[in-house]
């Protein structure tokens, strides 16, 4: 009988659970994943910038003709062949930033950025919500002006 | 693999010896009883020459036991005491090297009493020669349709493909890879 | 505890389905409520599965043996450690634990992956649920573990001896854990063909879990071997089994994988091949499952004897057409980015070494198989033993490791010819000293001579690159050489560890040659006498008879039987061997009665001493010795192995982390200033 009980306060527990994010229907769960840390600043993996990978294949066949696996005339065509990828990627890039600059001077852009410039930020509880406030109204420590 | 070294010199040296060793094992009496002789395993007669006899355990490891535990005889008669096919067929083994069979002889034997099966390995003969080569030859055409094939497309005109030489870069070009370089530590 | 367990099965069946069906519509919408409905599902999977084992390891331990199983694989008699490990020591127990890790897993996988990767998380939850319960579907339709009697046996039959050996303790489940995590690779794989995202990404989010999987795969496959040497008694440790080859099968799919990984990270190749690579190897791991269980190959007609064969023939077809289809309509999006710089490159290489290490995969799966090939075409059955695998398999094992050696000293994208020479002569040379060494003592067997003559090529070839290496980094950075060897090893986890786990393997082609050179002896001795045999060094060994003890043991009746050993006339030591008869807590016999090998393991060789049974019921006993060189060094190339793995899952590595960043800073900069995250 215990037993019983025990199995369908399992069940309930796992069905509430699952079935919670769908009957409350909140919108403040973000993607899955290890999404609690804050890790959008994760290191992007080499392989995923164009960039980075060219840089990359620069180091190894440099590292590839100081092992001496690599004959200078080899080695003088691939570096120009990677050189000339990497300085497109570097250029590209460029660009996006410039874009981004570009994007900037949109006014919708300007707003969200005056908004954000004046929020205060605590050094323990993160941004706060009160725009001036000098202490934070969670710990109470000092606020700082965000760094931008 | 057959190893039939001075097979029959050895034949009659061993059946020379093998009754003095029974008789002399069955008349022992200076060798205690166990406490509980039920204990260990199945009875078993004293080792004759015949157990050690590298003809016979090359035979016997060319053949199968049949008693579904996928060894070979000499194997099984060696590992799992508590089989009673593989010593019935080490016995039989035996009784064919008394008839002073060869290993061919003795394998035919096994295949016209027991079927194919009896063999560990399949006989090389008919499809089991697919059975011996489909990896083999498929392994080989892969390798050689993938080598044509790297050659073919690898062997472009390099040195057009690579266009300018490093000394192409301007200094300003140069300053700046290299400056991204030394960020990327490695 | 059954009722409990029984109602956990039920809901885990349940949750598998609402998982794979939250999953997958989650995220085909893009719905967060669904897809955080269908993370959440995977960590209930755990939390009722492991109410499910907690369930059946009390039963265990409390000897409720009106639980069929329990009755079965357990007895009150049965240590401790051992009531536990019956957990997974029958069919449907294991089938319950496969489940379960799999399900915490999977929920490791939900919790750990990076944020970037989340765009697959839906799918791979739906792929995880969907397997995770179709074991669970398994247990309960076809193998219920809390099945009850109806009736209550005073003692249970008790665990099979041979399992009764702390090498079982800890073989199946690393074998388990091997076979279990490809799952999680492949789910990544389904999720990115669905997601249609099929950069690096995915390989990215589970190149931890590859490397994972693969030295469980590699732990698991070596205990195996182990326990076969210690536990079965005929002195060897691989006999090319259907079992045995299971666990081979994905290991060496997973070792193309791992390999064929770096070629689409560098260069954007081989997208097609890895997708299908990852699908294989799941594909075999559930085919070891289906092998291990229905008895389809060792005899064609003990099929019938579990339906679960049924389940695991029905999941692999189904399981392999969903994947076909699914890869072939993305097939356009799988092409190829770069193309091949020259022939004689890594890459190149790695092409080939994939072709035999795939090749060799079919060769075993096609020996394995042959004799239900035989029975279709021609009607007979044939019997494929030892013999024929190491005909078929050993000349592509010697081609795999000549190319262990190559592929290292060959460049990526383009190695020149002439500077090939060089990086040869160093290895080639130790090669050719070895094989001319092997010459002169007259190495008899031809191929062990080319092994060893070969071990020493790549062990030459890895040396040299830890050399060169270290000299180049002290000449490019200027560091010394301590320093540089450190970088070396730490900036390149991934190739330098690696070529650690080519040493290890090495190491295991070295011991197997040893097999070659086993020496057997039978003899039947009475207390007092001797027997001598020469083992391959030329040493001779004497054993002399010392006699038999026989004597009661906690659930066993032991007889032992110990001999005096000698070598070159020096006193050696004593070895026991047992033969135990294990009986119920009645004092009835439970199993046929087993037998302990004695062994006296170093370096050089092995002695193996078993103890056959009693002469006529006297104490003259029949005994079996042999003399196995190398067979230590099976157990050190597992080390090595291992140790090289875990070189290449240590975190960080690779360029390091801050200074990637760094060379980001452009990248991330604009992040922020687009609007985009904060």
């Amino acid at each position: 009988m215990i037993e019983l009980l025990a199995g369908v306060a399992v069940a309930v527990a796992a069905l509430a659970l699952v079935l919670e994010p769908i009957l409350r229907r909140e919108t403040h769960w973000g993607p899955p994943g290890a999404g609690d840390a804050d890790d959008d600043f994760t290191p992007l993996d080499e392989s995923e910038s164009p960039k980075i990978r060219a840089l990359l294949a620069l180091k190894e066949i440099e590292f590839d003709r100081a092992t001496g696996k690599l004959s200078d005339e080899d080695y003088d065509q691939l570096k120009a062949e990677y050189a000339r990828a990497a300085l497109v990627a570097m250029d590209a890039e460029q660009t996006v930033k410039d874009g981004a600059t570009a994007v900037a001077d949109d006014p919708a852009e300007a707003l969200i950025r005056a908004a954000r410039a004046s929020l205060r930020v605590c050094s323990a509880c993160g941004p706060r919500p009160e725009a001036e406030a000098t202490f934070c109204s969670e710990c109470g420590r000092r606020l700082t002006a965000p760094a931008a | 693999m057959t190893a039939p070294i001075g097979r029959r010199a050895f034949l009659w040296s061993a059946v020379g010896l093998a009754p003095v060793a029974v008789v002399g094992a069955a008349q022992d009496t200076s060798v205690a009883p166990l406490w509980q002789p039920g204990a260990v395993g199945r009875p078993r007669g004293a080792i004759t020459n015949y157990e050690n006899d590298p003809f016979i355990i090359d035979v016997e490891r060319r053949l199968r036991c049949t008693c579904g535990c996928n060894l070979d005889i000499y194997t099984c008669r060696t590992t799992d005491f508590t089989c009673t096919y593989s010593p019935q067929l080490h016995r039989e083994v035996i009784g064919l090297v008394e008839q002073d069979k060869s290993g061919e002889e003795i394998l035919a034997a096994f295949v016209a009493k027991y079927g194919e099966t009896a063999l560990m390995a399949p006989p090389k003969q008919g499809f089991n020669w697919a059975g011996y080569l489909l990896p083999g030859i498929a392994i080989t055409i892969v390798g050689v349709i993938l080598a044509w094939v790297l050659l073919r497309r690898a062997r472009r005109p390099a040195t057009a493909a690579a266009g300018a030489d490093v000394a192409g870069l301007s200094a300003e070009e140069q300053a700046r890879l290299g400056a991204a370089l030394d960020r990327l530590e490695s | 505890m059954t009722v409990l367990g029984q109602l956990a099965l039920w809901l885990a069946l349940l949750l598998g389905v609402w998982g794979a069906v939250v999953g997958y519509l989650g995220g085909r919408r893009g719905d967060l409520a669904l897809i955080q409905s269908a993370r959440r599902t995977s960590y209930a999977l755990a939390g009722i599965l492991t109410v499910a084992v907690v369930a059946l390891l009390t039963a265990l331990v409390k000897n409720d043996f009106n639980v069929a199983y329990v009755a079965s694989y357990s007895s009150r008699n049965l240590p401790l450690a051992y009531k536990l490990s019956a957990l997974y020591g029958g069919q449907s127990g294991s089938l319950l634990f496969w489940a379960f890790v799999l399900s915490l897993f999977a929920a490791a996988a939900q919790w750990l992956t990076a944020r970037r990767y989340a765009y697959l998380l839906p799918y791979a939850a739906a792929v995880t649920s969907v397997v995770t319960a179709f074991f669970v579907a398994v247990a309960l339709f076809a193998a219920n573990p809390f099945e009850r009697l109806d009736f209550i046996p005073m003692d249970g039959r008790g665990l099979n001896p041979q399992l009764q050996n702390p090498g079982m303790v800890i073989h199946p489940p690393m074998l388990y854990l091997g076979y279990i995590s490809i799952t999680i690779p492949f789910a990544f794989a389904v999720a990115a063909l669905f997601t249609r995202r099929l950069d690096v990404g995915w390989l990215h989010a589970i190149r931890k879990w590859t490397l994972l999987s693969w030295v469980f795969l590699s732990v698991g496959i070596t205990l195996g071997m182990w326990w076969a040497y210690v536990e079965l008694g005929w002195g060897g440790y691989w006999a090319w089994d259907p079992v045995e080859n299971a666990s081979f099968l994905p290991w060496l799919t997973m070792t193309a994988f791992l390999h064929s990984v770096m070629i689409q990270e560098k260069r954007g190749m081989l997208k097609r091949w890895n997708v299908i690579l990852v699908g294989v190897s799941f594909a075999l791991s559930i085919f070891g499952t289906f092998i291990t269980r229905s008895g389809i190959i060792s005899s064609v007609h003990s099929f019938t004897q579990s339906s679960v064969g049924y389940f695991f023939l029905a999941f692999l077809i189904s399981g392999g057409l969903f994947m076909a289809w699914l890869t072939w309509s993305r097939w356009e999006l799988l092409q190829t980015e770069a193309r091949l710089e020259s022939a004689v490159s890594r890459e190149a290489s790695f092409f080939f070494n994939n072709l035999l290490l795939v090749g060799m995969a079919f060769s075993v799966l096609w020996g394995t198989m042959f004799p239900i090939i035989s029975e279709l075409v021609r009607g007979t059955q044939v019997t494929v033993g030892p013999p024929f695998f190491n005909q078929v398999n050993i000349p592509i094992g010697l081609a795999l490791l000549a190319l262990t050696g190559i592929g290292p000293l060959i460049a990526w994208r383009r190695a020149s010819p002439q500077n090939l020479q060089r990086h040869f002569l160093v290895p080639v040379a130790l090669a050719a000293l070895v094989a001319l060494g092997l010459v002169a003592i007259r190495l008899s067997d031809f191929y062990a001579g080319v092994a060893l003559t070969l071990a020493a090529f790549v062990t030459g070839t890895i040396v040299q690159e830890f050399v060169r290496g270290t000299g180049a980094r002290h000449r490019l950075h200027g560091e010394n050489y301590a320093l540089a060897f450190a970088r070396l090893v730490g900036r390149n986890r991934r190739r330098y560890g690696g070529y650690i786990v080519h040493l290890g393997i090495v190491t295991y082609f070295v011991a197997f040659t040893g097999q070659a050179f086993n020496q057997n002896l039978e003899a039947s001795l009475k207390p007092g006498e001797s027997v001598t045999m020469r083992s391959a060094y030329g040493d001779e060994y004497t054993f002399t008879h010392v006699g038999v003890s026989q004597y009661e043991a906690l659930n066993r009746f032991v007889s032992a039987a110990s001999v005096d050993v000698a070598r070159n006339g020096q006193r050696v030591g004593v070895l026991t061997s047992e033969k135990r008869q294990h009986v119920d807590s009645f004092g009835r016999p439970s199993f046929e009665p087993s037998t302990e090998a004695a062994i006296r393991s170093t370096l050089r060789e092995d002695l193996y001493v078993i103890y056959a049974g009693a002469v006529n019921g006297t104490e003259e006993a029949v005994y079996r010795f042999t003399i196995n060189p190398l067979v230590a060094w099976v157990w050190i190339g597992g080390a090595i192995l291992v140790f090289g793995g875990m070189i290449t899952l240590w975190p960080g590595g690779g360029p390091s982390e801050r200074s990637i960043q760094r060379g980001m800073e452009g990248y991330q900069a604009k992040l922020p200033a687009a609007g985009v995250g904060v």
